[in-house]
């Protein structure tokens, strides 16, 4: 569990805060608002109910306070007090942080105050405390009682954070230049402050540069395993190993927030009566676009059914409290009662047992199957430390990996670990990362990179499929001239990927987005910040250092990018040929199938295609599935040949474009859709329409054919019109 | 719509993981149809070399026995994927509801659909082991025709049991087993006939994969028939690169059955999944203005068991429940469509509302890509930067032509200057943005020179700054030399087989568990007693081999310990009685609970319980002490006290 915390943001609202300095476009308190609220909703958006805030308001046009009878206490507004902030207390404050018309009001007041409202909410309790003032430092400071002030916030261990507008900070290399000799007396005065207090004390300049820097959340992490590093077995064996260990996350996933389902409430009356009809519908969609209030939550109803041959439709439903529990073995359900429930568990105990060691230089990195974690002695056991250091040490002199099998509790499913020793100045541990089953690797095969195989079992080394040694040569030396070299803040090279500055894009667009149209709902989300995108293109220095390699190897490389519509296109019209080389379309000719057969209608679609002599030659075969097709859908029981229908009409569509001819599979996909929409097909075929839908197989258009005239609204139009209700 | 759910595929659970469904209207399934020739030198079994083994094994039974493997693998690793067992050359014939007791002529002579092409069922199972296994039928089935069957014929019957039960499958793969290299000779016709109905089943997108057995005294020659039969490319995927060099390689002609199983096993194995991409043709960008096309797969992938699903016993049959779902609305209860669903996020109490387009572009970082932003030294990787398994990659030709030699060009420089590219890496559209680590990996053979990892890329996907978990706190002691180089003799003595892992040799024991018992339940048989788990240390082997290590190593510690601890070696806790030796590195003294408790400076825990349980006063104890003990010996240490009683003394039962 986090500390609690309790923040008091007192943010300074003078007049002199609605101008615009320094050649800026917003205003003083619009700059400063930037950051209060990055810091606010960063604060919101954990949702933690022991993170308190309270916002104090200086140089208000009115007065409230506790204090507000003191006239060193007045134009200073207690604008929240310290509690949990949610979206009705952010929209107030948006409200009511303007700037006043008064230039009256004193800061270190308004410091009191937050010290006050701090010690009354927080007590003695455990609190993370803090005081943030933003203020562009016009105006008068007392300086008054600053020891007692120092002496308070030091006793209840308050953190003074001063950020001020265009205040010298020589750390960060900020100075106003012409600064107003009131304004500088005010810095003064507030720097010796927060020095006196340890606090911190910075410039805007600085705060809103830093803005965008993602916060990452740190997360303590809990221990997934406690249990012993074993060799051999204890139970059997006195010579048994045994080290007591502790493991934890070193890296894990962190995920987006995720969003959940909303629709619109229904209107009392449409929806009670009309809910069903389109009309209905229609109306709540217009509703939709008049505003977001009176969202109604999206629940998921699941209903279950079993095929039944006899039951009409083929399904019967079946109630939730009639299912038994079990598995599927192939086609075949296997019924396991409550009591069997764990008869398919494997029985195992907990423990991180050795199985042998391998040498590093045999394991191919690409191995590593899941996240990593560290595995260190049981705390507070020194002897558990040293004898886990032995085995780290060795590990490491002796340049090899312990494989491990590992289950985390009693009867969980085990797992093979790899275990490697990592060794720094102050920390020893063991580094773990999960290892392939057998099951888990697929044999999928491919040819050399550096030799090619012909089909005679010929090597090959010269080929259009293989460098050149120029071309090898150049790459040599690009890849050299893209090498990343980083610096770390003292400038020294650092060796290892730039994992530490870079932060999920994702993860950090959506929580900005939630911040951005939480204070602002009524304007576009802003785009991605520019240090999330900040590796998704090489550094502008090093592009201009490769340039030269690069040139010269596009130039020997040769590349050509194939045209869009020329993919996937029979080329030449050349069939393919078995390994032989042989004509089977020689062959073919010589059978002379005349008509396409409905039980072979695919391959023989194809085949009479490529051996058309004339136009006339392709419609007739198109023709000729069409009455298979139809036949197909009118004989299908119900959906049975639903999958057959796809397969030939994705056949022919694919076809009929590769041999330019997208007009008969348009004026044939139309009138199909007719017979279906007229149900001269067997009846209700709108599941059929509507896969032809989801598979995109609809009308051929321009895009995708250059001898097509439809247009892709057409296309849409006419794959989407409603079926007949 | 209530039956979107049938469509939707099964395959996509999880949409960031699974592979993409670029196939356009085909269905994302594999159907595999074997076609095993009976014949009288296929009958005929060859024995054994090994005289210890004397089991016999004829081509035909060691290909059943592949099926019969195939399809419990498949059961596991594809459970929607389908298969199926055609014989030829068999005396009987059966074609669905055709046999040789049919009236009118039989379609398909001489071939005997013994498992129709579907996900097998239990009972099908249990068919096809009894036929493997010489059951009673298979002296029925397994008889060879005196007639010669007509392999055009064959081809048709596959070719209509693909099209009637496994329509628009994006793979269908026929794996013919035969030792005929040459079923026709010069019978012209016959020849040509079947290679029309070979090119019919290459249209259809069926793909023939030739697993040739080598007869005694004569090798298996492609060149006599074969070749006019199967295709260079895949039918289902013209552009993925062939491989050959192992296609054309018969089972050996020696005499040994066994060997002949192994052998064919390994190359049915080697083919049991179709390639399946996990993204197709996209850019991999060296730099500004090159870009060549690339496609990804994924060769590692956890496998698990499928979750358990509901069952209806009301029927004759226990029954596979479907369940549908709809959404409905909360206040009304009405059924939602899918466009009127808006998404929000909480924040403050509230929902904070985006339009499916603005839900759209918080995810979109542009267009599929793998964009090398710069290259590293290979050593810059450190071991624990890794999230999760990684994308293989291999060039394609399809976009860019020219991109395979310089996918080479790159291949070659990263192996040898052992480097990797740090890359932008969007997967597909909308997926979210990951860098990863782009490394070669070479080529990598096994014994017989069958490749077991491919030549290519992979790209590692690394974790983001928020992914990274601080260490938590411990004291550090390291260990003093003499200490380690008691360590470093007992590590010496357990090197795996060739210093490396080999992920062939363990299957998932708790996965293959899991389907033992279900195949098990599913055919009525008895239970198997004990599991098998390769991943289960050998421990006679460690004590043999590093016992002697372990005790002075032991010996060591308690030395070392003395020097740094400030009580002295009374602590110690190694019990080295003659009774338990275990060199226990636990420190019950060490916790101070323990020690107030417990009250026996001396004595382990370990010694307590047991003392306890002799006494039957087990109960006495406290329950952080039993949940030490239970940790202790990896059992549970979760429930009240009674459980943990109770564990113990279950645990001290079985010693």
């Amino acid at each position: 569990m986090a500390d609690k915390e309790a923040t008091v943001y007192i943010v300074d609202v003078g007049r002199s805060m609605g101008e615009c300095r320094n050649g800026r476009s917003v205003t003083d308190l619009e700059w400063a608002m930037q950051y209060v609220w990055d810091r606010i909703t960063g604060t919101v958006a954990t949702g933690r109910k022991t993170a308190m805030m309270g916002v104090i308001g200086l140089r208000t046009d009115e007065t409230s306070n506790e204090l507000e009878d003191d006239v060193h206490f007045s134009h200073i507004a207690v604008l929240s007090n310290l509690k949990q902030f949610l979206m009705p207390d952010i929209r107030k404050l948006e409200d009511e942080l303007k700037p006043s018309k008064t230039d009256k009001g004193d800061a270190i007041s308004a410091i009191i105050l937050a010290i006050q409202m701090i010690i009354t909410h927080c007590k003695k309790l455990k609190y993370r405390r803090k005081i943030v003032l933003v203020t562009n430092g016009q105006g008068r400071m007392s300086d008054e009682d600053l020891g007692e002030i120092v002496k308070k916030v030091k006793e209840d261990n308050i953190e003074l954070v001063v950020m001020g507008i265009d205040f010298d900070d020589p750390e960060y290399g900020y100075k106003e230049e012409d600064k107003d000799p009131h304004k500088a007396e005010n810095e003064t005065l507030l720097r010796t402050l927060v020095e006196d207090c340890d606090g911190v004390y910075g410039t805007f300049e600085q705060a809103v540069a830093e803005l965008d820097i993602p916060r990452v959340k740190s997360v303590r992490s809990v221990a997934s395993f406690k249990g012993y590093l074993q060799l051999g077995n204890p139970e059997e064996y006195d010579s048994a190993l045994r080290i007591p260990v502790e493991r934890y996350y070193r890296t894990y996933p962190a995920k987006p927030p995720t969003a959940s389902s909303f629709v619109l409430r229904s209107e009392p009356e449409a929806g009670q009566e009309e809910a069903e009809s389109s009309e209905a519908a229609a109306a709540t969609q217009k509703g939709s676009q008049s505003g977001d209030a009176g969202l109604t939550t999206v629940r998921t109803m699941r209903t279950y059914q079993v095929e039944d041959k006899s039951a009409p439709g083929g399904k019967i439903d079946i109630e939730r409290d009639e299912l038994a529990k079990g598995y599927e073995y192939g086609r075949t359900a296997v019924h396991i009662s409550e009591t069997d429930e764990n008869i398919t568990i494997l029985d195992t105990f907990a423990g991180l047992e050795l199985m042998g060691f391998i040498q590093t230089d045999q394991y191919q990195r690409y191995m590593h199957m899941s996240n990593t974690n560290i595995i260190i002695a049981q705390r507070a056991n020194d002897k558990a430390a040293l004898a886990l250091s032995s085995f780290i040490h060795a590990l490491f002199e002796l340049e090899c990996y312990a494989v491990a099998r590992l289950v985390v509790k009693e009867n969980k499913p085990p797992v093979i670990v790899l275990l490697a020793p990592s060794i720094e100045p102050e920390y020893e541990c063991l580094l773990e990362v999960q290892l392939p089953f057998a099951e888990d690797v697929r044999t999928y095969r491919f040819p050399p990179l550096d030799k090619v195989i012909t089909v005679s079992g010929k090597v090959v080394t010269q080929h259009r499929n293989l460098p050149s040694d120029d071309l090898l040569d150049v790459m040599g030396k690009y890849v050299n001239s893209m090498e990343l070299v980083d610096a770390d803040e003292d400038g020294d090279p650092v060796e290892t990927f730039p994992i530490d500055d870079s932060y999920s894009p994702v993860l950090h667009r959506i929580d900005a987005a939630i911040r951005a149209r939480a204070i602002h709902p009524d304007q576009p989300i802003p785009p991605p910040s520019e240090r999330l995108t900040k590796f998704s293109h090489p550094r502008e220095d090093l592009i201009e250092k490769s340039q030269k390699h690069l040139e010269k190897l596009i130039e020997i490389a040769d590349v050509k990018k194939v045209p869009p519509k020329a993919k996937g296109r029979k080329r030449t019209r050349e069939t393919e040929k078995p390994l032989s080389g042989l004509d089977v379309d020689a062959l073919l000719h010589h059978e002379k199938r005349v008509k396409i057969s409905p039980n072979n209608a695919i391959p023989e679609f194809k085949q009479t295609l490529a051996q058309a002599e004339n136009i006339e030659a392709i419609k007739d075969a198109t023709k000729q599935m069409m009455v298979i097709v139809e036949d197909q859908i009118k004989h299908s029981l119900g959906n049975a040949n639903y999958d057959r229908v796809i397969e030939a009409l994705g056949t022919m569509r694919d076809e009929l474009v590769s041999y330019e001819e997208p007009a008969s599979y348009n004026d044939f996909l139309g009138q199909l859709k007719d017979k279906l929409l007229q149900e001269k097909l067997g009846g209700d075929r709108q599941e059929l329409w509507w896969l032809v839908r989801r598979n995109k197989l609809g009308l051929v258009t321009q895009r995708e054919s250059d001898q097509s005239r439809v247009t892709d609204t057409e296309a849409k139009e006419v794959s989407l019109t409603k079926m007949k209700e | 719509m209530a039956d979107e759910d049938q469509y939707r595929g099964d395959d996509q659970i999880d949409e960031e993981e699974e592979e993409t469904d670029e196939s356009g209207y085909k269905t994302v399934k594999d159907a595999v149809l074997f076609a095993i020739e009976v014949s009288d030198s296929m009958l005929t079994p060859r024995p054994s070399s090994d005289s210890k083994k004397p089991a016999e094994e004829s081509p035909t039974t060691a290909a059943l026995k592949c099926a019969y493997y195939l399809m419990q693998q498949r059961i596991i690793s594809n459970p929607r994927d389908m298969i199926g067992v055609l014989l030829y050359g068999t005396q009987a014939s059966k074609f669905y509801d055709e046999d040789e007791n049919s009236r009118g002529d039989l379609s398909y002579p001489h071939c005997y659909l013994f498992t129709d092409l579907d996900v097998p069922s239990a009972q099908e199972v249990k068919n096809l082991r009894a036929l493997a296994q010489d059951g009673d039928e298979s002296k029925d089935v397994l008889k060879a025709s005196g007639e010669r069957v007509s392999m055009a014929n064959v081809l048709f019957c596959a070719n209509q049991i693909f099209t009637s039960k496994a329509p628009n499958f994006l793979s269908r793969r026929l794996f013919i087993v035969t030792d005929n290299d040459d079923p026709h000779g010069d019978n012209k016709s016959l020849r040509s006939a079947s290679t029309v109905r070979a090119k019919d089943l290459y249209d259809l997108g069926v793909t023939i994969e030739l697993f040739p057995i080598s007869r005694p005294g004569h090798e298996f020659d492609t060149a006599r028939f074969y070749d006019d039969i199967i295709y260079k490319a895949s039918p289902s995927d013209p552009d993925a690169p062939a491989y050959l060099q192992t296609d054309s390689k018969a089972s050996p002609a020696t005499g040994d059955g066994i060997s002949l199983l192994n052998t064919l096993l390994s190359n049915i194995n080697s083919r049991s999944v179709p390639r399946r991409a996990q993204f197709s043709n996209i850019p991999l960008e060296l730099g500004p203005n090159l870009k060549i096309s690339v496609s990804g797969y994924l060769l590692f992938k956890r496998q698990a068991p499928a979750r358990n699903s509901f069952i209806w016993l009301g029927g004759e049959q226990p029954q596979i429940v479907k369940g549908v779902t709809t959404q409905i609305a909360d206040d009304t209860a009405r059924t939602i469509e899918k466009w009127e669903i808006k998404k929000a996020y909480k924040f403050g109490g509230d929902q904070v509302a985006f339009t499916p387009e603005e839900m759209k572009s918080l995810r979109n970082f542009g267009d599929p890509v793998i964009r090398i932003i710069g290259f590293k030294p290979l050593s810059a990787l450190p071991f624990w930067a890794n999230i999760k398994h990684p994308s293989f990659i291999y060039p394609s030709e399809e976009d860019f032509v020219g991109s395979t030699r310089v996918f080479s060009a790159l291949h070659q420089t990263l192996l040898r200057d052992k480097k990797a590219a740090l890359v932008w890496f969007i997967a597909r559209k909308n997926a979210s943005p990951v860098l990863g680590a782009m490394v070669a990996g070479e080529e990598k053979l096994d014994e017989s020179g069958v490749q077991k990892f491919p030549p290519g890329m992979w790209i590692i996907p690394l974790p983001f700054a928020d992914d990274v978990r601080q260490n938590p706190e411990t004291t550090l002691h390291v260990a003093p030399e003499p200490l380690i180089d008691q360590m470093r003799y007992i590590v010496q003595q357990l090197q795996l087989p060739k210093a490396s892992y080999d992920p062939f040799k363990y299957p998932n024991p708790s996965l293959q568990w899991h389907y033992r018992i279900l195949q098990a339940l599913a055919l009525d048989e008895d239970l198997p007693e004990k599991p098998e788990d390769k991943t289960l240390p050998r421990y006679r082997q460690i004590d043999k081999r590093t016992g002697d290590y372990v005790l002075s190593w032991a010996d060591e510690l308690e030395k070392q310990y003395a020097k740094i601890s400030a009580h002295g070696p009374k602590s110690t806790l190694v019990k080295r009685s003659a009774k338990d030796r275990t060199s226990e590195v636990e420190d019950a003294a060490q916790k101070p609970y323990k020690k107030v408790k417990v009250e026996t400076d001396e004595q382990g825990v370990e010694d307590v319980v047991r003392a306890h349980y002799q006494k039957g006063s087990l109960s006495k104890l406290t329950v952080p002490v039993l949940k030490d003990f239970l940790n202790a010996h990896g059992r549970s240490a979760a429930g009240k006290k009674a459980d943990l009683v109770e564990r113990v003394e279950e645990y001290l039962e079985q010693k």
